[in-house]
């Protein structure tokens, strides 16, 4: 089926939609009645517009603060957090609480959004939200078929990518990038969070859509690293693309993670025969692959805002996600900190691979111990904190928290 | 007599002046209704997907075109006028708000089933109903492509985005219909299955 006849067979449901209904319902007096209203309307909207530009300029500081002191998230004039090397011991049932949370977490259960301590009831659940220009970006996740949606404010859908990839969101939440397939091609999209630069679209080769698209992340301010699966074997080839050329990016079994402050991708570089895994950290410009260092005690999961860490996952994953957490130097592989779940062996179920940087030096997990999922922030300086935040605490048997935007 | 009066002429003469340019352009834009309502209603219910509101959307433009009337220069532009009111306005937030509060059980589309049946059963109904569930920016750009035939660039202008948006909205659009309607689509699938 080519688009030719789909574009005509759409002109003539149009056709046929619209003939049928042969109407003149208006009169002249009707449309006067509405635009005496409608004047009335705009003599009040430039009232308060007025009101509202006279009373802007003191509530901006106030609510500046205000937005500090909630997030948590430290100004980028306060001193780097002392780093501390060794293992830190996790038991979220006896670690510290902290109210604050400055990562947007979903409940795919109920479903709902939890941010900026409120929980927001979603009319449908979403793989992952976040926010663009007026309201947000959401992923669908049907049986592992992916839509893209935008949705204003109120959730409510103003466009959609039905045949669509996972989203990749950057560090600072101002650009994300999918795939999407258009029955020709997949193209990679990406877009700012404010609408301050146009769409931009990459084609890919014509191919069909079992050759998916996956957006791993941004190598650099104007490149997406994404991969496509070769349909014939499920083989990945990972490629760089910057809006109009398409170049592989060599190395890469499966990449995970791509850091647009330091020009890298992190990802699987070998699967071993037990089915555990060795990964790299690989410059995106490589032209051989070669990584500068490499591990196989570890998945690299996600870098820091600033490219500086990467957090390592076991190098074995599986549903219930890792035992273990690290965080390691990107640019040696060198593990700075260990984080230890601790309890009997039996009652650890893991940490979820979703795990996002609340800053440059704070992480937020979700993880499962027993029958119980926490949401922690774990610091480089060694701090574990249990958050409370509205929506995070679950009851026993609930494990329905993600992070939202990964 | 004073100059004021002189270079204004007395009150009556200004309320009968004032009378006269309103009856004037009453009756202009009363020819204008009459000649081109029918035809805007039908993109209006394109658009809205049901009387009520494609009646609401299509009175909402007929009034903020009665408010510009004395602005408007080329008359030739008219109906783009009011398609770019209709299609925004059918877009935009407060609208969509305003309709789940006020119409939140109407979301089946009005098909007009017995036209479409009889021409080519069904297929054309089937697939009017999947682009009545397309986004309503999408759906815009359906309804000018295909149906106002306008050009690539002649929607930008009056969606006031970019042309490549439109491309992006078009494609996803056919693409979305194609997945959600692929038997339908397909004249062949849909014979083998009657």
């Amino acid at each position: 089926m080519n688009d030719t006849s789909l574009e005509d067979q759409v002109h003539d449901a149009l056709q046929l939609a619209a003939d049928s209904h042969q109407r003149s319902p208006l009169t002249v007096g009707d449309v006067r009645t509405r635009a005496r209203r409608i004047r009335r309307r705009r003599t009040i909207t430039a009232g308060a517009a007025i009101a509202a530009a006279l009373a802007i300029t003191v509530p901006v500081g106030l609510s500046l603060s205000g937005l500090g002191q909630r997030s948590g998230v430290q100004p980028a004039t306060q001193p780097p957090t002392t780093v501390i090397t060794g293992t830190v011991r996790i038991d979220p049932r006896s670690a510290p609480t902290s109210d604050t949370l400055a990562v947007p977490l979903l409940d795919v259960d109920t479903p709902s959004l939890i941010a900026d301590g409120e929980v927001t009831e979603l009319p449908e659940t979403y793989d992952q939200l976040t926010p663009y220009l007026d309201g947000w970006i959401g992923v669908v996740n049907n049986e592992g078929a992916y839509s893209v949606r935008q949705l204003d404010a109120d959730f409510q859908v103003v466009d959609e990518a039905v045949t669509a990839s996972r989203l990749a969101v950057s560090a600072d939440g101002s650009r994300m990038a999918w795939a999407e397939h258009d029955s020709t091609r997949w193209y990679v999209v990406d877009v700012t969070a404010d609408g301050s630069r146009e769409e931009r679209r990459t084609p890919l080769p014509e191919g069909p859509v079992e050759a998916k698209v996956d957006v791993v992340g941004f190598a650099s301010d104007t490149e997406v690293v994404v991969t496509q699966t070769d349909p014939a074997d499920g083989a990945l080839t990972t490629l760089r693309v910057d809006g109009s050329t398409v170049t592989p990016v060599p190395g890469f079994v499966r990449p995970w993670t791509a850091s647009s402050a330091t020009g890298v991708v992190a990802g699987v570089t070998r699967v071993l025969d037990d089915l555990s895994s060795c990964s790299a950290v690989i410059d995106a410009q490589t032209r051989t692959g070669t990584p500068p260092w490499a591990t196989c005690d570890y998945t690299l999961a996600a870098f820091s805002p600033d490219g500086r860490y990467v957090v390592g996952l076991a190098s074995y994953l599986d549903g219930n996600g890792s035992p273990t957490l690290a965080v390691l130097d990107a640019a040696t592989g060198e593990a700075v900190i260990d984080y230890e779940l601790i309890g009997p062996r039996n009652s650890i179920v893991g940490i979820n691979d979703r795990v996002a940087w609340e800053d440059a030096d704070t992480l937020i997990v979700t993880m499962v111990s027993r029958d119980r999922q926490f949401v922690l922030r774990l610091g480089l300086d060694g701090t574990v904190e249990r958050i409370t935040a509205p929506g995070t605490e679950l009851e026993p048997d609930r494990i329905s928290l993600v992070v939202a935007a990964n | 007599m004073s100059p004021t009066l002189v270079g204004m002429g007395s009150q009556s003469e200004r309320a009968d002046m004032s009378a006269y340019r309103r009856a004037d352009k009453d009756s202009d834009f009363s020819a204008y209704m009459s000649a081109r309502q029918a035809a805007l209603y039908r993109t209006a219910y394109l658009l809205a997907g049901d009387h009520a509101s494609a009646e609401d959307l299509l009175q909402n433009a007929f009034a903020k075109l009665y408010l510009s009337w004395d602005k408007v220069r080329d008359r030739e532009a008219l109906d783009g006028y009011v398609r770019r009111i209709m299609v925004n306005e059918n877009n935009s937030l407060w609208r969509r708000a305003w309709k789940r509060r006020e119409h939140s059980t109407d979301t089946m589309p009005e098909t007009g089933v017995g036209v479409h049946e009889s021409y080519d059963d069904g297929l054309a109904s089937a697939l009017w109903s999947y682009i009545s569930t397309l986004p309503p920016k999408q759906r815009s750009v359906v309804v000018l492509r295909y149906y106002e035939q306008l050009s690539e660039a002649e929607i930008a202008e009056v969606l006031g985005i970019s042309v490549g948006t439109v491309k992006s909205q078009a494609s996803r659009a056919l693409a979305g219909l194609r997945a959600r309607a692929p038997r339908s689509l397909n004249p062949h699938e849909f014979g083998d299955e009657r």
